[in-house]
């Protein structure tokens, strides 16, 4: 495959998929460990996936209307409110399916990524 | 000019259209998401780049209320709704599939029209040809009921294709949007400047 060789842009659309794909998983694992209010959860995954923090916001919006997590307000030392999200049980399910599906899959994917060096190699 | 304000102006321009408090809603979370940063210690400048576009964030808040609507709903409205959140997102990512989405959208509503207009004709048509009154058919009492009935059948059963091909295709277009919203990049490349 020469003509894709050294375009490190060849790669981005497929980052880009990756990311969104495990968002959510990475929201609903975030607050499995505890309840947090949007800023949080913003700040914290961009950091750790590299997106733009304003994704959150709709896709919070998403997962309150398919009960995957519920709100509540804080009274904050300064400043408004703030509005946490707390996993429902139903979120908690699919936290447990999706987080399966992702062991296997990321197993399957390095099994295949592994053969494919020791037969370069 | 303040980035914050900036921010907040765009943001409230592209959810004009929604309704009032849906997007009242959506306003405060980011009012929030600044204030939060600034108790950080962040700039405005340097939350509103890591936010994201506030235009194309807009399109997908409306583009996903709209399908929400459409799920809970199933009305005529909610359709056209979803549909026009749908293209908007669309304008921005699919520009080549855009007038094709919008001339397909187009014909089903032309056919829809006219199948009902077919039915309509035929049910006016019916009780004239039931009464033996319909003075330019040279046809016999039953050969003109049967034609009356012919057509508004006819025309229910086409119309009734049409909005179901347009539930399927909304449908499907609100699945293939879901599973293709973009990531909104931060707007610059150093993502975490001061």
């Amino acid at each position: 495959m020469n003509h894709m060789q050294g375009d490190p842009r060849s790669v981005e659309p497929n980052l880009v998929q990756f990311r969104k794909g495990v968002l959510e998983l990475c929201v609903l694992a975030l607050l499995e460990r505890a309840d947090a209010y949007g800023y949080e959860i913003a700040s914290r995954l961009a950091e750790a996936i590299d997106m733009g923090e304003g994704t959150i916001y709709p896709l919070m919006r998403r997962m309150q209307k398919e009960q995957l997590v519920s709100t509540y307000l804080v009274e904050s030392p300064s400043g408004p409110p703030r509005k946490y999200y707390r996993l429902t049980e139903q979120g908690r399910q699919n936290l447990l399916r999706q987080k399966t599906a992702w062991t296997e899959f990321t197993r399957a994917v390095n099994t295949v990524l592994e053969a494919g060096q020791d037969g370069k190699s | 000019m303040n980035e914050k304000d900036d921010f907040m102006r765009r943001l409230a321009r592209g959810l004009r259209g929604m309704p009032q408090d849906a997007a009242q809603d959506i306003l405060s979370d980011y009012e929030g998401h600044f204030e939060e940063g600034r108790r950080a210690g962040r700039s405005d400048g340097d939350i509103a780049r890591n936010l994201g576009d506030p235009t194309r964030l807009a399109r997908e808040l409306r583009a996903e209320a709209g399908i929400r609507r459409w799920e809970d709903e199933r009305s005529m409205a909610a359709a056209l709704g979803a549909i026009v959140g749908l293209l908007g997102l669309a304008a921005l990512d699919l520009f080549i599939v855009l007038p094709l989405l919008i001339a397909i959208f187009a014909v089903l509503l032309g056919l829809t029209v006219a199948a009902v207009c077919v039915s309509l004709a035929g049910l006016i048509l019916l009780p004239f040809a039931i009464l033996n009154m319909i003075p330019v058919s040279d046809g016999t009492w039953l050969q003109n009921v049967l034609f009356a009935t012919g057509l508004f059948s006819a025309g229910i059963s086409a119309g009734a294709f049409c909005i179901l091909f347009v539930i399927g295709l909304t449908d499907l277009l609100s699945r293939y949007t879901r599973a293709h919203f973009r990531l909104i990049s931060p707007a610059a490349a150093i993502s975490t400047g001061v």
